[in-house]
């Protein structure tokens, strides 16, 4: 007999924290398939090696997260240059790191260029634009050394949205992070032109 | 701990009680489930006969207190007794299912002991203790502490002691007998197998 599985839903609430994993050889392909045996959590790997276990988000990230989404992919149907991708994408960073942005978009020029199995793997770059959600539980530190990570690995715009804060935090290359007050709208340009991302409703949550 | 790159220690606080990992996909080797545990050394982590990562935060003060006290007071009746060798909570047994775990306290014969290898001693011996003491914690829940003691039992381990502090419940687990509870005990006694050992529950409650 083996012990009782405790699912992560089981928490009192959503965590995440870090399993130096360096023992082990961690490859793309052990990645995924210990995040398919473990589908009640959700996995990230730094490029120290270490294996991030998150537990699933809770109910008001998952709708924040949805309505990022759905304005993103929204704007990139339309625009056509680029595909809007949702918070279960793996992205491979050129450091080594898997990481899985809330919302992400990569342009269809790149897109076009991977095969049906590449499409159905992680995706070996940097995300062009991502957006990270900051909930209560989260460490704000461990969420801003991610946004420069990604930035250091080719990202072009990042905007770091922190509820309990209030504030957008807005990442480019060789430039200083710009912050925003509880901004009503934000602004995707000149990486994702026309994209304006509708605040209000995510700040007043539901 | 202290650089930036380090989570802050509130992260971990948000660790529930007890997660788990199914590891299958790693294939991971004994030397590698070593370098895991020294590499994660503020963290508890056994592994299940089924290949599943036990992780577990550090036990709470309380907890502790009453884990020291158990092992100092089995540490203390097997000097004098001299037929056995106790270990504290951070040992890790590697029992006969493929499961590594760690018992709160627990005593082997120094028979056994001496007849393992000294590559085996330091590592996570292919051994079970013959007797176990595991202390429930306020979070662990009863059922898995009892399916874990069904566990040791299974693989060999001759008595094991479950204490339930919440509910001032001792479990005795011994070979082909069913489980005795005992209610509110002042005193456990460990024999035959463990001769004169009596352990007082007043120190532990």
């Amino acid at each position: 007999m083996v012990a009782t599985r405790l699912l992560a839903s089981d928490a009192p609430y959503p965590f995440r924290f870090p399993l130096n994993i360096s023992a082990v050889d961690m490859t793309e392909e052990r990645l995924l398939q210990l995040s398919s045996d473990n589908g009640d959590l959700r996995l990230e790997l730094t490029a120290k090696k270490e294996l991030i276990i998150m537990s699933p988000a809770g109910g008001m990230t998952g709708w924040r997260s949805g309505q990022v989404g759905f304005q993103l992919g929204t704007w990139a149907k339309r625009d056509g240059t680029g595909i809007g991708l949702g918070s279960s994408t793996g992205f491979v960073l050129p450091n080594g790191a898997i990481y899985a942005p809330y919302a992400s978009w990569i342009p269809r020029s790149w897109w076009d260029t991977l095969s049906k199995e590449e499409r159905d793997g992680f995706a070996h770059r940097s995300p062009d634009f991502l957006v990270e959600l900051r909930s209560e539980w989260d460490d704000s530190a461990i969420f801003q050394d991610k946004m420069t990570e990604y930035l250091e690995n080719g990202t072009l715009l990042g905007w770091l949205i922190d509820f309990p804060e209030r504030l957008v935090h807005i990442y480019r290359p060789g430039q200083p992070v710009e912050i925003l007050e509880e901004p009503d709208t934000v602004s995707g340009d000149p990486v994702l032109p026309g994209f304006v991302l509708e605040l209000r409703e995510l700040w007043q949550g539901i | 701990m202290t650089t930036a790159k380090q989570p802050a220690v509130e992260t971990y606080t948000t660790l529930p009680y007890r997660l788990v990992l199914d590891i299958n996909a790693l294939d991971m080797t004994e030397d590698q489930f070593f370098k895991l545990c020294s590499d994660n050394d503020d963290l508890r982590l056994e592994l299940t006969a089924k290949r599943e990562l036990i992780i577990m935060p550090p036990a709470g003060a309380i907890t502790s207190g009453r884990n020291s006290e158990l092992h100092g007071q089995m540490y203390i009746w097997a000097r004098q007794d001299g037929s056995g060798k106790t270990f504290e909570s951070s040992v890790g047994f590697t029992l006969p299912n493929g499961a590594v775990l760690s018992p709160d306290a627990s005593w082997m014969l120094w028979s056994r002991w001496n007849a393992l290898t000294e590559a085996e001693q330091v590592r996570f011996p292919h051994i079970s203790p013959d007797f176990v003491i595991e202390l429930r914690s306020p979070s662990d829940r009863l059922t898995v502490a009892q399916s874990k003691m069904v566990q040791y039992m299974e693989n060999g381990v001759r008595l094991g002691w479950l204490i339930d502090p919440q509910n001032k419940r001792v479990y005795v687990y011994r070979q082909d007998q069913p489980v005795e509870t005992l209610e509110e005990p002042d005193t456990v006694s460990g024999d035959p197998l463990l001769p004169g050992f009596v352990l007082e529950m007043q120190r532990i409650w």
